[in-house]
């Protein structure tokens, strides 16, 4: 894991992609530090980082798209999957990358609320936690661009890939709420769910009877809740798009609330999208 | 000690290895030759773990390449098709990072690297960088990358494709030197190649395995030898009077490079000597002889043999496949196999590269 961890880094600085991404990033930030800070007279640090999220739709496919693609490209993935690594680390090794370069974008900007304290009052403790939710999210962002990168051998289809994936997954809220709250639509919602949940599982296991039969449990129990309890349906698809989105748990870390659930749903958020990629290679491997 | 048991890979309905078994000893050098598109990389890929095998073991030192990866990863070297080196990186960060990923302790780098790239002979461009660096140079890079952390078993996939004359001559000297320490499988479609470096030769065809033996016995087990003849005359008589004579198996015109002559390549068997009689018919019939010139098949004709399917080899032995004379003996029994096309296809692409190749 260190060793590619190592390569990742030392890749980072030896070309641009490094210096580029913490260039702009230290630039955006230090633009909407300027604008909503300086020229504002305004000592909220954390309303400007909110602003500076945009720039993740950028950022985050600079960060993520030769990772994988670019192995592929050159080949170089047959060296690492014949020599004596897993692929986890593989994988987690050019993940902890990216987001160690991130973290040293964050470090370098931090000197920005450093700037504000020295001139007024700002709330430390309520800083740190959306600097932590900050780092949480990209960091999200990234396993999302890590997982575009290795589905193709092209860096700039990798890009183009990460950008959709991100502007859907931050749009999320706004679809949301366009979304229709009436019961049925909300049962074939969540039917679509679980087909697609069952296809996973089938794909995984192989198995078509095991799958039939967990298939068959959960559209009886889906029947029943909506015969039983039709209330349960009543605008669903914007709670459970709102639970899942990203932007919303980092508003409960903007709002000063730091709540465990929301550290645990990024966390399995960045595990789960991992654990995808490791699953892309090896299925590859395998087929 | 490299074993591969009933090793195959589908791919949908192509079966892209097909049943293969072998095994290459310590110290040993195999050589593993084919036309393009045979399988050799396909059963490269799986011998190190790249790819997983539809049925079928490796095993490396006792490792099951499946089953046990790790240990069995660490015994292995893999030189692949296109060598696996990192463009911006220089020769040096490279072979530290390949270190680092095969686990090689910090205090034997040093010694190690030198050793390494003074074989290879990369030592003057070790502070450049990768992508700056010829083909050659960055052939031997990766080929400095396999022999990182001296492990037991060497695979290389066409280690010379992509170099000059003069390269591949020290190539090969790099090879044999590394076959005095490690077990080494080495893939070509260049028959010189092979017969200059290996011990051992194994003959793959659309997936399968069809001959597999030392490379002497190859060219001497045939009892068929060769004669080139070079005429002035007619030449369908001559083919008909070659044709016709006792001991003669085939005879067919090939280039020839002298204004207004053919020259014809005689198969004939080798206890049975043809060239007598030949320069007498032909005499008779008033064609001119220029020139008679015999020799040994060649292991190019072997393989050609072996790969148009003239030789039947219906029980394929482990480790052991074929005996040439066996083949003989079977295609003397009349039992030929006719290809397919797919087959034929191949076959051409073989001759084309082998006649470039050979000479």
């Amino acid at each position: 894991m260190t060793a590619i961890f190592k390569k990742e880094m030392r890749t980072y600085f030896n070309t641009l992609t490094g210096y580029a991404f913490l260039g702009f990033f230290v630039l955006i930030t230090g633009y909407f530090f300027v604008s909503q800070n300086v020229a504002a007279y305004n000592a909220d640090y954390s309303n400007t980082l909110v602003g500076t999220m945009i720039m993740f739709l950028i950022l985050v496919p600079v960060l993520t798209m030769r990772l994988f693609a670019e192995e592929a490209r050159q080949k170089t993935d047959q060296l690492l999957y014949t020599s004596p690594l897993k692929v986890t680390d593989i994988v987690v090794g050019k993940f902890l990358a990216a987001i160690c370069l991130f973290l040293i974008g964050i470090a370098i900007t931090m000197i920005f609320p450093y700037i504000l304290s020295i001139y007024g009052e700002i709330n430390v403790k309520g800083l740190v936690g959306v600097v932590i939710g900050y780092f949480l999210m990209g960091s999200c962002l990234i396993s999302v661009g890590l997982f575009v990168s290795v589905l193709t051998d092209n860096q700039i289809v990798a890009a183009a890939g990460t950008f959709a994936a991100l502007f859907l997954l931050l749009m999320m809220d706004s679809i949301a709420t366009n979304a229709p709250i009436t019961r049925i639509p909300s049962l074939i919602f969540v039917a679509v769910i679980i087909f697609v949940i069952l296809a996973v599982l089938y794909n995984s296991t192989k198995s078509l009877s095991g799958t039939l039969l967990i298939g068959i449990v959960c559209y009886i129990l889906l029947a029943a809740a909506f015969i039983f309890i039709p209330s349960l349906f009543d605008s669903t698809i914007i709670r459970v798009l709102g639970w899942l989105s990203v932007l919303n748990r980092f508003e409960n870390f903007y709002m000063g609330v730091f709540g465990l659930s929301d550290v645990i749903y990024y966390l399995t958020f960045a595990a789960a999208f991992l654990y995808l990629t490791v699953n892309i290679i090896e299925k590859r491997r395998w087929s | 000690m490299i074993e591969v048991k009933n090793l195959t890979k589908v791919y949908g309905q192509h079966r892209a290895v097909d049943n293969i078994s072998f095994t290459v000893n310590d110290g040993e050098i195999l050589g593993f030759l084919g036309p393009n598109g045979a399988g050799k990389t396909t059963t490269m890929n799986m011998m190190t773990g790249f790819i997983s095998s539809t049925s079928g073991t490796v095993t490396i030192n006792g490792h099951d390449i499946l089953d046990d990866p790790i240990e069995a990863k660490k015994q292995l070297g893999y030189l692949p098709d296109v060598p696996p080196v990192y463009g911006d990186m220089r020769v040096d960060e490279y072979l530290e990072f390949v270190c680092d990923i095969k686990r090689v302790k910090k205090s034997q780098r040093a010694a190690m690297l030198d050793d390494i790239t003074k074989t290879v002979g990369i030592s003057e461009v070790r502070s450049r960088i990768v992508k700056n660096l010829s083909k050659g140079y960055r052939q031997r890079v990766g080929l400095a990358q396999a022999m990182v952390g001296y492990p037991s078993v060497l695979i290389l996939d066409e280690p010379t494709v992509g170099l000059d004359p003069k390269q591949i001559i020290e190539m090969r000297e790099v090879i044999k030197r590394l076959g005095e320490r490690h077990t080494i499988l080495l893939s070509s479609h260049i028959l010189s190649e092979v017969s200059a470096v290996c011990d051992r030769v194994m003959i793959i065809n659309n997936g399968k395995i069809v001959a597999s033996d030392t490379t002497e016995n190859l060219e001497e087990g045939a009892d068929e030898n060769v004669q080139l003849i070079r005429i002035k005359g007619d030449v369908l008589t001559a083919l008909d009077i070659i044709r016709g004579c006792e001991g003669v198996n085939s005879a067919d015109t090939e280039p020839c490079e002298e204004k207004g002559c053919t020259q014809i390549r005689v198969y004939a068997q080798r206890d049975n000597d043809v060239r007598a009689d030949i320069v007498r018919g032909l005499t008779e019939k008033g064609i001119d002889v220029l020139m008679l010139k015999s020799g040994a098949l060649t292991l190019e004709d072997v393989f050609m043999k072996v790969i148009n399917g003239e030789y039947d080899a219906p029980d394929i032995k482990e480790n052991k496949a074929t005996d040439v004379s066996d083949m003989v003996e079977a295609a003397d029994m009349g039992a030929f196999t006719i290809g397919d096309g797919t087959s034929e296809e191949a076959d051409r692409d073989a001759s084309d590269e082998s006649e470039d190749n050979v000479q």
